[in-house]
């Protein structure tokens, strides 16, 4: 009469199934969110930045023909701004752009301004603006002050500003045609 | 961010003839090339950087003064130098500028918070290197320790629950069962059951 049942005194009861889940889910999860971060660029890397929705810094600097031109100058005009330099590749591959967009230009239409951004030489400068039949001021930045007045730490960068004045848009990279599209739409004006 | 914009601007004779249209776009997502196209452009930046460096003539500071900026500028990121390095390490055109600004505005009377805000106003928080503790940053510093004292409550409610399992399981073990024993127990009213 003395029969041992043994599945009741040795064997604990397993842990629910769910319990037993919980953590490889865990480390699974912090796998995929690792992956998912490391694979995929951050969204606001080539548009947005702390300058969206403020006032368009100040400026005035000097074209190369020589005139001064200021940004308050151009107040009650949406204004595009292109940081750009001569010896960079993307800004030669988006510089049929602008002239397209150029010839576009009425008098209160949106204006178009080229900063030479580290420029090392201005002639070559002049020479980019000649190949490519630039129709708009481009204004020199010799102590890059505008340049980090923008938050500009690489070109080719474009700023789409309103026409009250207030960044509506950044663009960093070569611009295609849909980004400068998307950029011109957010600033109320009409894509090429 | 800096991908493009780094190598760009520290190499742009390695960049002339890349890719169509979104080539900036192509060299961001693809970290290999641009690693190893870094040495080179290091290199390429040391040549010529300081030729094409802007001379602004520094603004004479008192020595404390002087190791504030020196502070600062080690507190501030390079922003278009992939490697993280600081404004105060970095020979770029764009950390020289910032250098003297930050010098400019140590003359004007700012205080450090005031320089810091001016940077991250333009550059966003990415170039500070030492990021304020509020806001969204908050759960960046905390986390750590959060993690921690989690992991501690985990390992502590374990290992008191196996310590009270433990001498549980043990007299059980000790005891195996025997059906008259637990007959007695039964009709005298008393043990487990």
């Amino acid at each position: 009469m003395t029969d041992t049942p043994s599945t009741q005194t040795t064997k604990p009861n397993p842990a629910p199934i769910w319990k037993r889940a919980i953590p490889p889910l865990i480390a699974a999860a912090l796998v995929g969110v690792l992956g998912y971060t490391l694979l995929s660029p951050a969204k606001n890397v080539t548009t947005g930045g702390p300058l969206i929705g403020k006032a368009a810094p100040a400026f005035t600097l000097t074209s190369l023909d020589g005139v001064p031109i200021s940004l308050a100058s151009l107040k009650g005009r949406p204004v595009v701004l292109n940081f750009w330099a001569s010896w960079c590749g993307p800004c030669r591959e988006e510089a049929p752009l602008f002239r397209e967009l150029g010839t576009q230009q009425t008098a209160d239409g949106v204006a178009i301004l080229g900063i030479l951004f580290q420029e090392t030489k201005e002639q070559n400068a002049r020479d980019f603006i000649k190949e490519y039949a630039l129709a708009y001021p481009n204004l020199r930045d010799p102590g890059i002050n505008t340049g980090v007045d923008y938050g500009v730490s690489g070109i080719p960068e474009t700023v789409f500003i309103d026409k009250a004045g207030i960044v509506q848009f950044m663009d960093r990279g070569g611009l295609t045609r849909e980004r400068l599209n998307a950029g011109l739409e957010k600033i109320g004006v009409k894509g090429i | 961010m800096t991908g493009r914009m780094g190598i760009e601007v520290l190499a742009p004779s390695l960049l002339a003839g890349e890719g169509r249209g979104g080539g900036a776009v192509q060299q961001r997502t693809r970290p290999s090339r641009t690693l190893r196209l870094l040495p080179a452009a290091l290199c390429l930046l040391l040549s010529f950087a300081h030729a094409a460096a802007p001379t602004t003539p520094p603004a004479t500071l008192a020595p404390a003064q002087e190791q504030r900026a020196v502070a600062i500028q080690r507190n501030l990121r390079c922003p278009l130098c992939d490697t993280g390095e600081s404004i105060a390490e970095s020979r770029s055109d764009i950390s020289i500028k910032m250098r003297s600004s930050v010098r400019e505005q140590i003359v004007d009377g700012r205080s450090d918070s005031e320089i810091y805000t001016f940077f991250s106003q333009r550059y966003g928080n990415f170039v500070l290197l030492d990021p304020p503790k509020t806001g969204r940053n908050l759960l960046l510093w905390s986390a750590p320790l959060l993690a921690l004292a989690g992991g501690g409550a985990v390992l502590w409610a374990f290992l008191r629950r196996k310590g009270t399992a433990a001498p549980a399981s043990a007299a059980q073990d000790a005891e195996p069962y025997d059906s008259y024993l637990d007959q007695v127990r039964r009709d005298t009213g008393g043990g487990p059951g």
